[in-house]
């Protein structure tokens, strides 16, 4: 078990968001967290990244106690593909070489250099090392980002809605190159998505949230009409076709 | 292949417009030395960095001119550096060194120095005996410095205790600010003619109050926050990517926060306590380094550090050259000098390095 968060608690002010919230995941698993808007998948996020310090509960990754890890250490573990992406103004290289920092401090060196051009090379972003990265289209940008949050080279990445501000084909890419990490290099892969179809054939592992905890956990046979009414408060239908799962 | 080639050689364009530009500090500086009101050429300028020279002329380049040139490279270097730190930790481009209150706050102790210990108040009269320990500009220096760093550790300690977003340090370091200039009001307004005058006259920048021992201080206060950021160069590019991913780098973001303001303020604190106000070079220094060369923090510690001493340098020649016989405060010149300059790069066409 690579990850397991245990009853998380936390809230803003005196308003709860997260009210014991558990679930876990496998290496090379591909998890994906599902519900509606403010029931806490981001807040869930930010307290497993360490963004935000849980008010209660745990969270151990690979057997060790996450939070008594220090944050560059943390860094080398989980890695994080934002919603909203910034590089400030910095060159696609620095950016990604940015995903270097938990290593090398001060001063990038000789290895860190490598290994960012082979990530590059690996994404097909060479040819715009050069440019800057904040000037590139929405799925040029997110390619970048998961360049980034790879050179940490974690063992998680967790990707917050990663087909938010995407076109049809830059979604699919993006999903399909998620998937490829978790299963050619084992990394595993927590993520929030709205469209259940692309969950389903994107995902190993599904978590339905409501009110700021994990209602329903398991693989896809635990999609019935009766849970998903239940999560998303609308009547919707499952059917199979040509053996695939699809929702509507 | 080729784009990393380009990189590179734009890494490289940057790294000499570093050395490009620290010879013109340097040029600007000696430069400098050879201008001023004394009937003093350049040869016997020259004459005298030579060893010769007649007492007169070496003590006005030696005790004169030559602290007041260090003190503009120093003091140009820390306020530039102070106000990029403050813009790049509180993610606000309106920021400056004196964000956290620094110089109202020095100002004030300045102020209450002059007026308050010199005598200056209406009640007790002019005592002009005394005067001279509110002239004396350690005395004043100090107080003025105290009320700087009070005003910092303050707002810091509030920060810290409640939140520490960038938006409740700027509000509550200019809360912090509009108490200091109204205790300065009211100080102002029970003091005698020449208590508020000398006060007034203190709050403007003067690179001329400059001696080897407030150079050294202030080159300590720098150097320490220079060294400092530099080292921490690659973690604020990681603030450039927000708050929340920063963290999820490995960077210790509110850590990384306090220090870095804490030493942007303690260096503006030691130049404002001993040079008075010198408003705006805070501003417009960083502001021109990034749009010229993009936020990369590699680049813009050391060029915007350079940008603020050949402005202070230009500003205080200006300054000494313009006001027949006395100089013109400095503060009001870089404001002159700079915001005609600032205002053609801000509406200017290139926009850092994007194509």
């Amino acid at each position: 078990m690579i990850l397991q968060v245990d009853n998380l608690h936390f809230g803003y002010g005196h308003q709860p968001v997260l009210k014991g919230a558990s679930l876990t995941l496998e290496q090379g698993q591909v998890g994906i967290v599902l519900g509606k808007n403010g029931c806490g998948k981001t807040t869930l996020f930010k307290n497993i990244l360490g963004i935000e310090k849980p008010q209660k509960g745990a969270i151990s990754f690979g057997g060790k106690d996450l939070m008594r890890l220090r944050r560059n250490e943390r860094a080398k573990c989980i890695a994080y593909v934002p919603q909203h992406i910034h590089f400030g103004d910095l060159s696609v290289f620095d950016s990604v070489l940015m995903g270097r920092v938990s290593y090398f401090g001060m001063k990038a060196g000789q290895e860190d250099y490598q290994i960012v051009e082979s990530i590059l090379r690996d994404m097909g972003l060479l040819p715009f090392a050069g440019r800057s990265a904040e000037a590139l289209s929405g799925g040029e940008k997110q390619k970048i980002a998961i360049a980034r949050a790879m050179a940490q080279e974690p063992k998680l990445m967790i990707f917050d809605e990663p087909t938010g501000n995407l076109d049809i084909a830059n979604e699919q890419l993006i999903i399909r190159h998620a998937r490829d990490l978790a299963r050619e290099k084992g990394i595993s892969i927590l993520s929030s998505l709205h469209d259940l179809n692309q969950a389903l054939a994107f995902g190993d592992k599904f978590f339905f949230m409501k009110d700021g905890s994990v209602k329903y956990e398991g693989g896809p046979e635990i999609f019935t009409p009766e849970m998903l009414e239940d999560i998303f408060d609308v009547a919707l239908q499952i059917r199979q076709i040509d053996s695939k799962m699809v929702v509507f | 292949m080729d784009s990393l080639k380009t990189l590179q050689k734009k890494n490289r364009r940057n790294q000499s417009l570093i050395v490009w530009m620290l010879i013109a500090v340097l040029a600007m500086g000696l430069l400098c030395l050879f201008v001023g009101v004394s009937n003093m050429g350049f040869s016997d300028g020259v004459n005298v960095l030579l060893g010769g020279g007649t007492n007169a002329q070496k003590r006005i380049l030696l005790n004169i001119r030559l602290p007041r040139v260090l003190a503009a490279i120093i003091a140009g270097a820390g306020l530039s550096v102070a106000g990029l730190m403050m813009q790049t930790c509180l993610s606000n481009a309106m920021a400056s060194p004196s964000t956290l209150g620094v110089s109202n706050g020095a100002v004030f102790g300045a102020n209450l120095s002059i007026i308050a210990f010199a005598g200056g108040f209406l009640s007790t009269g002019n005592n002009l005996s005394a005067f001279d320990v509110g002239a004396n500009p350690y005395a004043t220096s100090a107080l003025a410095f105290v009320f700087a760093t009070a005003s910092v550790l303050l707002i810091l300690g509030l920060c810290t205790v409640r939140s520490f977003s960038p938006n409740v340090v700027v509000l509550s370091g200019m809360a912090i600010g509009a108490v200091w200039t109204a205790l300065t009001t009211i100080l102002q307004f029970y003091a005698t003619d020449v208590g508020l005058s000398a006060a007034v006259v203190w709050s403007f920048g003067d690179l001329g109050r400059a001696t080897y021992e407030t150079d050294i201080l202030m080159a300590v206060a720098v150097s320490v926050g220079f060294v400092f950021f530099y080292t921490m160069r690659w973690k604020y590019n990681a603030l450039l990517a927000g708050e929340a991913t920063a963290k999820t780098m490995g960077v210790n973001v509110s850590g990384l926060r306090f220090v870095t303001l804490l030493l942007s303020s303690v260096i503006t604190a030691v130049c404002v306590s001993f040079l008075g106000v010198i408003g705006f070079v805070g501003i417009i220094c960083p502001h021109v380094t990034k749009k010229l060369l993009g936020h990369d923090h590699r680049f813009t510690l050391p060029v915007s550090c350079l940008m603020g001493s050949l402005l202070l340098l230009l500003a205080d020649t200006a300054s000494r050259s313009l006001g027949g016989g006395s100089a013109l405060p400095v503060g009001a010149i870089t404001s002159l000098l700079g915001a005609p300059f600032f205002i053609a790069i801000i509406f200017g066409k290139k926009e850092g390095h994007h194509h």
